[in-house]
């Protein structure tokens, strides 16, 4: 023990324990040791860091500003919505509306319903012309040789050429359309004024010219009438498609369906002569494919039958026989004679010997001062064909000085565009005013930019002494400066449109009236209403001129395998100014569906012959070795000899359009080979013997061994069950549930299906304690003209896709049109349209399927859809029987930033991957119902308007609440015409549909239901 | 060394694993229940509760709705008309602002300083007071200032909702809901702060609410007559806030 | 006697093997150096799976409208392969879970790879829900979480939602199954290997496996347990599959008959899949002894069987149709064999039905390429089978009008191709570290129907 350590210890237990006991502790330490603390500490720190970052992860949205406007105006409320009374000038027709203004910006066109010619509604293209105001590519400012110039410079440039012609006495043009405005007529008359050798030429791509000729040789005043097809109980149409787009489509189509209103005690009964399928003609009682060459002897025929029956004098040589049968024939004039006085005969050719025929015909049948009205005649055209081709001939030998081109596209849409554009290069000044860049103002030597209708004052005259106000509802956009104006500061006292429209109307057309004293208060009303109504012009119509009509006693006969041509306007593209236009590229024709393209409708026997399918792109070679290459398109219900081609397409205004829609890699252009949409069909019209001629014979057809696919959202041969599929004993699907007039006024139930009503599994699913929203539409009532897809696209936000897409079956459109042929027994293709949009179910199979419940029921009968819930797995759409859903597949463009201001605020923008569909107008619900609570009230009935609802021509939807029985719409629900679409299935949809009622005898009628579809 | 093994063996006991886990039990326990109560606290990301942004201008609400007791609707008169409350334009603020340019003592004190320096007051204009002025392009006579640009004011907004969302303030300014419910004591704020987080859940829950025991949470379904001033003033109805999506989602 | 014992029972494994022996068989293949051939199979399906994981991700950052589908035909392709492999998985837990119950004891050399193949099936169908969507990104919506929506939760009456539960329940317990099952080889495994890495990490998966008695009956227990669990599993998730459709209004979808017929049919693809594979792995793997003519010849037995179930449910749907009245229910079937896919329909109709008859021949039974075709046949018409049910009746329903075609874009196809190469690419590298049979439960069989004497005789 020596040499150990000598020990301390405290107590005897220490001592006892010795170093073992001292060391203990230290064990006790190592058991936790230092390190496995390190590791705990590490875990806490690790634990304490992510905590924090996620608490201070948690990102903050980015910052939003919010400038209010320094001075507040008093009307103004940031994200209210204003209406502003004005008038459309998507074509002539002049129809009345209301601009929605919405925190400064114009973002909807609604049809004014106080207007007495569009009674509230408005076509596809006016809905659609709202675009043109937010078209990044309008012009902005004045061109002098395509190089951007001030308008000082311009207005300096020019004046000095003027001047120069002035004093050289030179010749001074102005080609122009239609100008409904009568300030803008006086305005250019006063331009002219100052030259020695001037005029204003006037014409219509669309040429009414005939139409006014007639009159100027038969009652020696060259106007158009003013129809009034509500006046009349029978209306015969030889190749005028006045409900699609003959001078005032909207204006005659609300006339039409007050004319054929069930309740009423006459009907009116249509009859309708055409080459091809047009709107008005697929509404026809009784529709007959006759070539255009036949038209004028069929016309001759009539008249003869109707002079014999008048006892009037007529040409009494017999005519050959026409494809019509006699007996029809006979049996219409008898139906006309018993009518006179009450019916009413129109006719779309622009061949004034037909014209004067047709005159002749409502003049012994004592139409004039009933249905057509000449003291208040239409000045919705009044073009001259006769001037336009002397002013071709004064072009061609160059002897005009100075011409000015006003918003007219000549070298477009008129023939020979190429001689023109040569001839107009000839002109020393050629001076364009336009909105764009087109054809035309290309080869102008200076480009005056108009500003869009909306940022503009102006005024419209359509029918004589009714005059609508045009007022701006947004500041203009660009350096545009109207043509009044420009002609003011020519004139060297420049005044803004604003002074110078009250002046014009302070001296024309506020003496024309008498219920105002003051012009202030006259001004203020016109404005409010949008339009006045004042005596019309001073022109009074001579007794009809017998000397004037010429029978037409052969029809032009056709050399064997060739055809005859028939050039026409469709409901969108019109003459094709509208070509900027994607809304209406991309909206179906009402008839052929067809998108994106123009095409040679062929009339399926035809096709078979020339062994042609659909797509098939054929070479059409005119006598005068003109040719066209175009897709075929297999159109029943067309005459065999008769090869149909849209005018408007092809210009130059939709090369923008070669990449629209998503690009991937599979993906299509929109555009042709030649980079444009569609081809210009307008070099194959001829202008001859003083008119524009819309059909020309002897048109050769070779298929070029092409193949172009057209973007259709419906193919014929897809709308009914193949025959070998069809289950034995099993009838076509009633889908389109018609009826006859006879039956109708028998039973009004006839025709309609019925179903018992099954059980509700979930009675209280729905108590629906408020309002519960419906909807209604008359299929008799609908002519199928498309507005309502539009103004439905315009609503609500819904993108343009493009050709491939829609090749794809991938459009957007929540609203489509179902277009159905059937056939009857006398082999005549009729026509039915049923509207198709989301049926709000009551038993809906999407609500129970969607995964995250982004589509659910509302209380007030709603088919919510969620998009922000949405994830897209398409389990609704596919679960949907009337497939009313539509697909983000993309995430369809909205780049254009300047485009982009035409979107609905109230309406989400949807992204990529979401579904979507119509909610019917659930912000214009959700707006009234606020509304109406904050009055403390209910919502009146009429106070929520769908979007199609409002644009409808037709008043065919009925929309509102069902839970009030005393509201519209319940009680077109109510209706024994009342059937719903597959109520088989017992989803109970909220949309009802009113059978088709044609006016035509009962008998042959159950024959005909049973061929439809087939 | 036969007297070490137990000694470990016991400390090793203490820290045997049934040990550690029990206090690993209690602890997770204990947090629990600490955590639980406040687990809607937390913030989820996008919560933008107590953000509090600068603004270009100094403005106080505590100074002009707490002091100076100016309703809400006087500035933000959109409310009860149109589905944004709305900043009030600058010819709003300039209706007092155009006579007050400085808070009182300011004023007071320059008149004093001017009484000692024997001369005339000269007008005092608060920096913050003196941007208003600018962006009207307003001199010191108060009169527009055609050398200098009108330029907006550029507020920060600091109530913000995603792109998807439709809220509307009618329905509930004229229904009676107090402003203060959704914007917290504004009037009591220097610098305006979100309260809530403005979140689904909380809308939502609070409509529940409001139909289960009405506005004030007493059983009282009429909702009070209308602040509004103009217009036709609100019957007494029942208070009904509907939970539909598209209430909100359209 | 010992004849006799051989007529009565034939042996379950061939060549008198001893225990080493099927130890070193099984364990073979993982110890060596992987052949050229299995690199090169490798590489192919591997690029296959790349392909498929490109086309994935543009269509993902694209959008779904990279696929052929449109708005009247809004599922194809995706919704095909997914309830194809899902129909795939079948055949695993049936196997190890029902005839494991049954006590067919032939299941002890195929169940391995059966469970595996179903796992990766699995995993080759839970793709297609996710990417289905338009949103891919917000697919856990479909998932109940607590949220700040107030709260917002999914819509329980969605066959979507009770896909999720399924398939997820699936996926798990056949896991678990599997690697439960693993355990014991697993343990050899680690005894056997001479790498280190190889030992520690089959040590760590072995979970400690002494194979002493007690670890054993726990074993056996979990075994049978698990069993128990994995049966209903076998009805309930294709039923809940078929549930996407038969709860649809759309006519050719809304039948009561789906659930057994969709079973059935996964079934039958399911026994295809794993003859397809196991014929590839005892040829590639030198496993006839164990994977032997007559297991073959059981499960061909079983195709037929369900082939015959699937063919009466085809007849069936027809009768139903025409029975119902309905004139749309008439009208899909008579489109399915007449219109516009008939050649689909009776691609599907003469794979399911009547090629597998040729299996009543014994011949025809015990040709393994034989079997190995018409295995693979069967594939091709389940694929269909699926096709023809969702595109027929989406693409012609109540409304004439909406009715369009479908043709699948080059996307979907590379992306069903990548399943085909996510699927082999484990299958490969399953038989590469994993024992392909099971080496313990085969050890048990080994004595099976071979006379007694020769134990004895030692």
């Amino acid at each position: 023990m020596s040499g150990e350590k000598k020990q301390y210890w405290k107590t005897l237990a220490e001592k006892e324990g010795g170093p073992e006991f001292l060391r203990a502790p230290a064990e006790e330490l190592s058991v936790a040791s230092p390190r496995q603390f390190r590791r705990r500490d590490f875990m806490k720190a690790t634990g304490f860091t992510l905590g924090v970052a996620f608490a201070t992860g948690c990102s903050r949205a980015p910052v939003q500003r919010a400038l209010p406007l320094l001075s507040e105006p008093e009307e103004f409320v940031p994200g209210r919505s204003l209406f502003y009374s004005t008038t459309c000038a998507g074509c002539s027709a002049g129809c009345g509306v209301f601009a929605k203004v919405r925190d400064g910006r114009p973002i909807k066109l609604e049809g004014n319903p106080e207007h007495p010619l569009s009674r509230g509604g408005l076509c596809a293209t006016g809905q659609a012309s709202l675009l043109g105001l937010y078209d990044s590519q309008r012009l902005q400012h004045p061109l002098k040789e395509g190089k951007k110039v001030s308008w000082l410079e311009v207005d300096r440039a020019i004046q000095a050429e003027l001047a120069r012609v002035r004093n050289e006495r030179g010749t001074v043009r102005v080609l122009s359309g239609t100008i409904p405005s009568p300030t803008f007529r006086a305005a250019i008359q006063e331009f002219l004024r100052g030259f020695a050798d001037a005029r204003h030429v006037v014409y219509d791509p669309l040429s009414k010219s005939a139409l006014l000729d007639a009159h100027a040789q038969t009652h020696a005043m060259r106007v158009l009438p003013h129809f009034h097809f509500d006046k009349a109980e029978v209306i015969v149409s030889f190749d005028a498609d006045f409900l699609g787009t003959w001078i005032s489509p909207v204006e005659y189509t609300a006339a039409y369906r007050a004319g054929r209103d069930l309740g009423s005690r006459h009907v009116s009964y249509h009859v309708q002569f055409e080459p091809r399928m047009s709107v008005a003609g697929s509404k026809a009682d009784q529709r007959f494919a006759v070539a255009p060459g036949e038209m004028g002897l069929l016309v001759t025929q009539l008249t003869r039958r109707v002079a014999r029956k008048a006892g009037a004098w007529f040409d009494e040589s017999e005519p050959e026989s026409a494809s019509v049968t006699p007996a029809f024939l006979d049996e219409l004039a008898d139906r006309l004679w018993q009518a006179r006085g009450r019916t009413l005969i129109v006719c779309g050719t622009n061949d004034s010997q037909q014209q004067v025929l047709t005159n002749y015909l409502n003049h012994l049948l004592g139409n004039y001062g009933t249905s057509i009205d000449l003291e208040r005649p239409s000045l919705q055209a009044e073009g001259s064909d006769h001037e336009l081709e002397r002013l071709f001939g004064e072009l061609r030998d160059g002897s005009v000085q100075a011409l000015l081109i006003a918003g007219a596209n000549p070298v477009f849409d008129l023939p020979g565009g190429e001689e023109l554009g040569d001839a107009l290069k000839k002109v020393p000044l050629l001076v364009s005013s336009a909105e764009r860049i087109d054809e035309t103002s290309a080869l102008a030597k200076y480009v005056l930019p108009e500003p869009h209708y909306l940022e503009t004052w102006s005024d419209t005259e359509a029918i004589s002494g009714m005059v609508s106000l045009r007022q701006p509802t947004v500041h203009p956009l660009g350096e545009t400066r109207t043509l009044v104006e420009t002609i003011a500061a020519w004139s060297g006292k420049p005044r803004s449109s604003y002074d110078l429209l009250r002046e014009s109307w302070k001296a024309k057309i506020f003496p024309r009236q008498k219920k105002e004293a003051d012009f202030e208060t006259f001004w203020e009303r016109a404005l409010e209403d949008g339009f006045a109504e004042v005596e019309p012009g001073s022109a009074r119509p001579q007794p009809f001129n017998v000397r004037a009509v010429i029978p037409v006693l052969h029809a032009q006969s056709l050399a064997a395998n060739s055809f005859a041509l028939v050039l026409y306007p469709t409901v969108a593209m019109l003459d094709g100014h509208n070509a900027y236009n994607p809304w209406l590229h991309e909206l179906p024709d009402p008839v052929t569906k067809v998108t994106w393209d123009n095409c040679a409708c062929v009339s399926p026997a035809t096709a078979g012959r020339l062994g042609l399918a659909d797509g098939d792109v054929v070479r059409l070679v005119t006598s005068d070795s003109k040719t066209l290459e175009l897709p075929t398109y297999l159109q029943p219900g067309q005459n065999e000899r008769v090869i149909a081609v849209a005018l408007g397409y092809g210009s130059r205004l939709s090369a923008r359009f070669a990449k629209i829609g998503p690009q991937w890699i599979d993906a299509l252009l929109s555009v042709g080979d030649n980079g444009l949409v569609g081809v210009n069909a307008a070099p194959l019209l001829t202008l001859s013997l003083g008119a524009l001629q819309y059909t020309a014979s002897e048109v050769t057809v070779t298929r070029t061994g092409k193949q172009r696919e057209l973007a259709s959202t419906q193919t014929h041969d897809t709308l009914t069950v193949p025959k070998r599929l069809t289950p034995r004993g099993s009838g076509p699907r009633p889908l389109i549930q018609e009826t006859s007039l006879a039956a109708y006024r028998k039973d009004p139930h006839s025709g309609v299906e019925d179903h018992e009503e099954k059980e509700d599994l979930w009675p209280t699913d729905h108590p629906y304690s408020g309002p519960r929203w419906g909807m209604v539409i008359d299929l008799n009532a609908c002519t199928g003209c498309s507005s309502c897809v539009v103004a439905c696209q315009v609503e609500n936000n819904i993108p343009v896709v493009g050709r491939d897409e829609i090749r794809r079956n991938r459009e957007m459109h929540w609203l489509r049109i179902d277009r159905y042929y059937s056939e009857r027994e006398s082999g005549q293709i009729e026509v039915a349209y049923e509207p198709l949009m989301c049926q709000q179910c009551e038993n809906a199979p999407c609500e129970t399927v969607c995964p995250v419940l982004a589509t659910v029921h509302s209380e007030d009968g709603l088919n919510q859809q969620v998009y922000n819930r949405c994830i897209g797995t398409r389990y609704c759409a596919n679960n949907c029987p009337y497939k009313g859903r539509r697909f983000n597949w993309f995430n369809y463009a909205h780049d254009d930033q300047f485009e982009n201001l035409v979107l609905n605020p109230d309406v989400a923008v949807r992204s990529r991957g979401v579904m979507e569909k119509c909610t019917f107008c659930v912000q214009r619900i959700q707006e009234a119902k606020i509304e109406a609570k904050c009055r403390g009230e209910r919502v009146a009935d009429g106070a929520v308007g769908t979007a199609c609802q409002q644009s409808c021509p037709a008043r065919a939807i009925y929309f509102g609440d069902l839970n009030d029985p005393t509201s519209q719409v319940s009680k077109m629900m109510a209706d024994p015409r009342r059937y719903r679409l597959l109520e088989e299935l017992n989803v109970r949809p909220s949309v009802g549909y009113l059978t088709v009622v044609r006016n035509r005898p009962a008998e042959g009628d159950e024959r005909s239901k049973e061929e439809r579809h087939g | 060394m036969t007297t070490k093994r137990p000694n470990s063996t016991r400390l090793h006991q203490y820290l045997s694993s049934r040990f550690l886990t029990l206090v690993l039990v209690v602890a997770l326990a204990f947090s629990l229940l600490i955590l639980v109560p406040k687990f809607n606290a937390y913030a989820v990301p996008g919560n933008q509760r107590g953000y509090e942004p600068a603004q270009p201008i100094a403005f106080s609400h505590r100074l002009h709705a707490g002091e100076l007791q100016v309703q809400c609707l006087y500035c933000h008169s959109g409310a009860e008309k149109s589905r944004h409350a709305g900043i009030p334009a600058a010819n709003v603020c300039m209706n007092c602002h155009r006579f007050v340019s400085a808070p009182l003592g300011a004023i007071r004190a320059e008149d004093e300083l001017a009484k000692k320096e024997k001369r005339e007051p000269q007008r005092v204009v608060s920096p913050e007071i003196q941007k208003l002025y600018d962006a009207l392009a307003l001199d010191d006579k108060m009169q527009p200032d055609p050398s200098k640009q009108l330029r907006p004011i550029a507020w920060t907004k600091v109530h913000n909702l995603p792109d998807f969302v439709y809220f509307d303030h009618r329905p509930h300014v004229n229904a009676g809901v107090r402003c203060q419910k959704c914007h917290g004591p504004v009037e009591t704020m220097e610098r305006v702060r979100q309260v809530e987080d403005l979140s689904m859940g909380w809308c939502v829950n609070c409509h529940r609410g409001v139909n289960r025991t009405g506005l004030d949470g007493n059983g009282n379904f009429t909702s009070a007559p209308a602040p509004a001033a103009e217009g036709p003033t609100p019957v007494t109805h029942r208070v009904y806030a509907s939970i539909d999506c598209s209430t909100c989602h359209y | 006697m010992a004849e006799a014992a051989i007529a009565l029972r034939p042996p379950l494994i061939d060549g008198d093997k001893t225990i080493t022996e099927v130890t070193h068989d099984v364990c073979a293949p993982m110890e060596a150096r992987p052949t050229a051939l299995w690199w090169s199979a490798l590489f192919v399906s591997s690029s296959l799976l790349l392909v498929g994981a490109i086309a994935i991700v543009y269509q993902i950052s694209v959008g779904v409208g990279t696929w052929g589908l449109n708005r009247t035909v809004g599922w194809a392709f995706d919704i095909t392969n997914f309830v194809f492999w899902i129909g795939i998985g079948h055949a695993g837990t049936l196997i190890s879970a029902i005839l494991f119950l049954f006590r067919q004891r032939w299941r002890t050399s195929v169940n391995r790879a059966a469970e595996a193949m179903t796992i990766f099936a699995v995993m080759c169908a839970g793709i297609f829900p996710v990417i289905h969507t338009g949103r891919p990104w917000f697919a856990y919506w479909m998932f109940p979480y607590p949220n700040t929506r107030g709260s917002l939760w999914v819509n329980f009456r969605s066959p979507l939602v009770w896909d999720f539960f399924a398939i997820s329940t699936y996926l798990t317990v056949s896991a678990m199954f599997w690697f439960i099952g693993l355990l014991p080889d697993l343990a050899t495994i680690r005894d056997r290997a001479t790498a280190k890495w190889r030992r520690k990490l089959a040590g760590v998966l072995s979970l400690g496996w002494t194979g002493s008695y007690r670890a054993w009956q726990r074993y056996e227990v979990v075994y049978l347990m698990l069993a128990g669990l994995g049966t209903p599993l076998v009805i309930s998730v294709h039923t809940i599959v078929s549930w996407d459709f038969a709860t649809a209004v759309l006519p050719g979808w809304h039948a009561t008959i789906f659930p057994p017929y969709f079973v059935a049919s996964a079934i039958f693809s399911g026994m295809a899949m794993v003859l397809t594979l196991m014929i590839i792995a005892r040829k590639l793997m030198h496993l006839e002894d164990y994977i032997t003519i007559r297991h073959i010849e059981r499960m061909s037995k079983l195709v037929i069987t369900t082939s015959g179930i699937v063919g009466l449910a085809y007849a069936t749907e027809f009768f139903t149709a025409l029975y119902s009245g309905s004139s749309y229910e008439q009208f899909v079937f008579l489109n399915r064999a007449l219109g516009p896919l008939f050649w689909g329909y009776w691609t599907m109709v003469g794979c399911n039905v009547f090629v597998p008859q040729l299996l009543w021949f014994r011949k025809v039974r015990t040709c393994v390429p034989a079997v190995f075709v018409i295995s693979i046949l069967v594939n091709v018409g389940m694929w269909f089978e699926r096709f023809i049910i969702i595109v027929t009746s989406l693409s012609r329903d109540f409304i004439p009008a909406n009715w369009f075609h479908y043709a699948p874009t080059r996307i979907e196809v590379a992306t069903l191709v990548g399943t085909f190469g996510l699927f082999f690419t484990l299958f490969l590298l399953f038989c590469r570290f994993v024992p392909v049979i099971a080496v313990a439960e085969v050890k048990g069989v080994l004595k099976y129907g071979k006379p007694r004497m020769e134990s004895a005789h030692e």
